[in-house]
Order: C-alpha cells, then structure tokens, then sequence
C-alpha cells in the first residue's frame, strides 16, 4: 500500500505564465511502469513545514517508460505545493513519487469519446487522446483557456486529434456551450471533463438535462485541503492526539506522527482515506466529493484528505 | 416467481415503469401483456415515445387504443430486433430503453442495445410471457431457444442438457450441460418446468 517511487525532476519546462511542465525519471534510472489514461500521481513534496503530498495527472504517453510528464499550475491562494515546484523546485530535485492510479479511466465501451479540458485541465486530457488515439477510436476534444498564451498543449492535443481539437479562448469571448456540445450525440457516447468546479458544475447539470446517465458523464477534479481552524485528532486504537495545524490537513497531521493510512488521491476524490468518527466535539467540515448526502448526515464518516473540523477534538476509529 | 433465485446471475425483475431522466423512450415489447402495457401507457413519460410491437396480439390492441407514438410493428421477435437495431442507430443519448416480454427476446434486445454503447442505467428489464428459455451448451457452444423442459437436446451437439438457474448476461442465456456425462444413460424424467 503506498508504495512510492525515488524519482528526480530530470526536466523543467515553462508553458506559459504560471504554468510548468515537469519531467520524472526514476532516481536508479530504471524503467517505469506503464498506466492507462487518465491515471495520476502522488508527489511529496519538501516544502519547509513539513512533507506536502499533492495528486498530478500524467500527461505523457502512458506507453513511455522512461520519464512521467506533469504540468503543475501555480496557485497563489493554496498551501504552498505548487508555490514550490514553480519557486523552489530545480532541476535534478529527488522527490517521492506514488504509483500511478486511475479515477479518471476511459469508458472502453463507449463509440465516441468527447474529451472537454478547463484550463490546467487539459492534463488527463492529454493521456486520454494519446490512448485513444492509439486504439483508433473515434473521439474529440474541446479545450477551454483563458488567452491564447494559455493554451499550452494544445499543440501536441492538435497532433493527436487533428481537426476534432476544438479550442475556445476566453479573452475572445469564446466559451463552451454545453447544452451545445452534449446535443443529438450517438448513443454511446461518453463525455470526460476536467476543469474548475463551476465548469464541472454546469456540464453535469446540463448532460443530466439532456438525459445523459451518470454512467457517460465523467469528471475529474482534485480538491486542495482547505485550511482551517486547528483542532486535535484522536486515534482510538492507540489513543494517540495529534495536533492538526491551520494549514495542515487531517490525512497529513496524522501520517507525520508516524501513522500510514491508506491513501490514493488525496484530493477527496476516490473514497480512499474514508475514516470512521467515534465522537466529535464540534462541527464536521465535509470537503470532498465522495461522501453522500446521508452518509455527511450521520456524521460518522470523514474524508482527512480534505475535510476536517471546525475545533476541539474529533476522535476517529484508528 | 417471486422466490428468491437459487444462483446469484439469475435476473430479478420489478415492475417495470417509466424512467423520468430519459427525454426519448423506446419500449420493446415481445409479448401479449395487456395489464403492464395498460399501466405504462396510462402513464406516459415526457418526451417522445416510440414502440416496437413484436406481437400481433399486442398489436391489435394498441391499435383499438388509438396509442399516439411512433410505432414500430413487425410480426416476430427476429424482424423485432432489426427495427430495434436501426432505431438505435439514429437514437441520440438522452433515450432510455424498455424491454418487456420472455427472457430470450428481451435479452437478444439488451445484446443489441450494448453493442450500441448502451449501459444497463439506461436500460430496464421486465420478464413476462412464455418462461421458455434459452440454452447455452457449455460443450459445444451452440443456443437452443425455447426450452420448456428441465432437459433438453442441444440444437448443435445432441448432447441432452440439463438447463442450470445459471444465466449469462452477455449471452442472454441459461447454461446447459451434459446431464449423463459420468454414467452415460441415467438421465431422470423429463418434465417441464419453464411453462
């Protein structure tokens, strides 16, 4: 469970303003393991307060064995991971990379795939294509940027899809319709969407409408673990508390006293990290996007990857 | 029929009603129901509405009912997928799909739904009719349809097959294996079970 990868950033490029690209090689230099679109990875991050872990999405040809490709955006209002691969990060830097997993996979169904990208969104898109591309099948991709600089990618996307790449600028006046889009499309087709939350927001609102089901409407986005006021967890098991600090998350209080949860996304996404809370003194802060609506009523389960309390001390089964 | 199955891949049906996320509807039906035909139409979902009418009794009916959809009617089950399959062919997602009538015909339907990319949110099910099934020789690979009986000779190897609760989805059939393949001969009566 966990296992992570000694891994080095062998290559650092600048797309655009605020947006970098990054290489991983494996520090002994031999090959990595392949992955299917859309799959991501876990960087631990050195950042001077302590190990930050934050979930990539791979870029690259999932085929490739010798490096990964990420492309990091960099988020002023956020905890700092992103600040450091922009700031901090150089070239030959060793980090701790997990295995690759897949929230995101393809529908291996489907006949005909619509592939839609929101800014730094474009990542998983890029694996899509290459992959699908790969197989012949029929797909397309829709890209949306806030100005022409920003359309990073899109050059190696066009390579891919040829004409079926259709890009959209912001500053142009160019968005996305979706109840344009997701109209009069085949039967069995699937749509993919990263992107900003009002973004994601508005496409499932739409296909569901249009009377797509869930089942063809994929979306991905990772959550950054909001801060908040600190609090103290307490592992029944052990009776062990922990101090979680403002800009700490759950997950990673408890993970730096020693404990290892199991983990994938870290993004309150995937349900991994689901933990079971024997008794709370304040308020649950639900954050992710996993839990449902009455499983946040019972107040029995929390996701620490993103979610925490709103003081005192909340005791879990651990 | 409404004892629980022995064997988990049996299918379980309910009451079949209309989906209200879908906002095109296409019903399959491949057998004489009046009763569930009666209920569905009393209650027609929004958005459009198309029927593909597999059985002349059904027919008739419908037509006396003066049903206003976009109907589809053909004479037998077979000539009854390949309307359902052209449809597909021009249907938009959006569309739900409903099947009613014995397992064999409902199942074919499913079979041509999900090679059109269909997933089972947008399908539903509901068994009714003969409870003759079909049978998948596990020896040779051959379908025998319509079996009534607890064993039955395969349509491809001869062999005498005892039909098994155990049914394949992708397929759209019950498995049917030698029943006298350790003492050749001892085979218990023949009686028919699926009426």
């Amino acid at each position: 469970m966990n296992m992570q990868l000694d891994m080095r950033l062998s290559r650092i490029i600048e797309l655009a303003p605020g947006i970098r690209e990054f290489w991983l090689c494996r520090e002994d230099g031999g090959e990595l393991p392949t992955y299917s679109g859309g799959s991501h990875v876990v960087l631990s991050l050195p950042l001077p307060g302590g190990i930050q872990r934050n979930p990539y999405s791979l870029l690259g040809d999932p085929a490739d064995c010798n490096k990964w490709r990420i492309a990091v955006r960099r988020q002023e209002q956020s905890r700092g991971g992103s600040v450091w691969l922009h700031d901090s990060a150089q070239e030959g830097q060793a980090l701790k990379v997990s295995m690759p997993a897949n929230l995101f996979p393809m529908a291996r169904l489907g006949r005909h795939h619509v592939l839609i990208a929101g800014g730094i969104g474009v990542t998983p898109m890029l694996s899509h294509a290459r992959e699908l591309a790969r197989l012949g099948e029929s797909f397309e991709v829709h890209y949306a940027h806030r100005a022409p600089e920003f359309g990073v990618l899109a050059d190696e996307l066009r390579t891919l899809a040829g004409p079926d790449l259709h890009c959209y600028v912001e500053s142009r006046g160019e968005t996305i319709d979706f109840s344009k889009l997701l109209a009069r499309r085949p039967l069995g087709t699937h749509a993919y969407l990263c992107g900003p939350q009002g973004m994601v927001e508005a496409y499932h609102r739409i296909a569901s409408e249009m009377g797509w089901p869930d089942t063809h409407v994929h979306s991905e986005r990772f959550l950054a673990p909001p801060p908040g006021a600190p609090f103290t967890v307490r592992l029944a098991k052990t009776g062990k508390a922990i101090e979680v600090r403002r800009e700490q998350s759950m997950l990673e209080a408890i993970e730096s006293s020693g404990v290892q949860p199991p983990f994938l996304c870290r993004g309150g996404a995937c349900g991994q990290c689901e933990m079971e809370v024997l008794d709370c003194d304040s308020s649950l802060l639900h954050n992710d996007l996993f839990l449902s609506q009455a499983d946040r009523d019972s107040g029995r389960k929390i996701m620490p990857c993103v979610s925490r309390v709103t003081g005192g001390c909340i005791t879990v089964n651990l | 029929m409404t004892a629980a199955p022995s064997i988990k891949s049996q299918p379980v049906y309910h009451a079949i009603d209309w989906d209200q996320t879908g906002v095109e509807h296409l019903l399959f039906i491949a057998a004489d129901d009046p009763a569930t035909l009666d209920r569905l139409l009393a209650n027609r979902p929004p958005g459009g509405l198309t029927l593909v009418v597999a059985a002349a009794e059904a027919a008739e009916r419908l037509g006396v009912a003066g049903v206003t959809a976009r109907m589809v009617i053909e004479q037998n089950a077979t000539s009854a997928l390949h309307a359902l399959e052209s449809l597909l062919q021009q249907a938009t997602m959006g569309l739900r799909l409903y099947l009613v009538g014995p397992e064999d015909a409902i199942w074919q339907a499913a079979a041509v739904a999900t090679r059109y990319g269909m997933s089972s949110a947008e399908i539903r099910l509901y068994q009714t009719g003969t409870k003759a099934r079909p049978v998948f020789c596990v020896h040779c690979r051959a379908m025998t349809r319509g079996v009534r009986t607890n064993l039955a000779d395969c349509s491809g190897c001869g062999r005498t097959l005892f039909v098994r609760d155990h049914f394949s989805r992708r397929l759209g059939a019950y498995m049917g294996f030698q029943i006298d393949a350790e003492i050749p001969g001892e085979k218990p009566p023949v009686e028919t079970v699926y009426p």
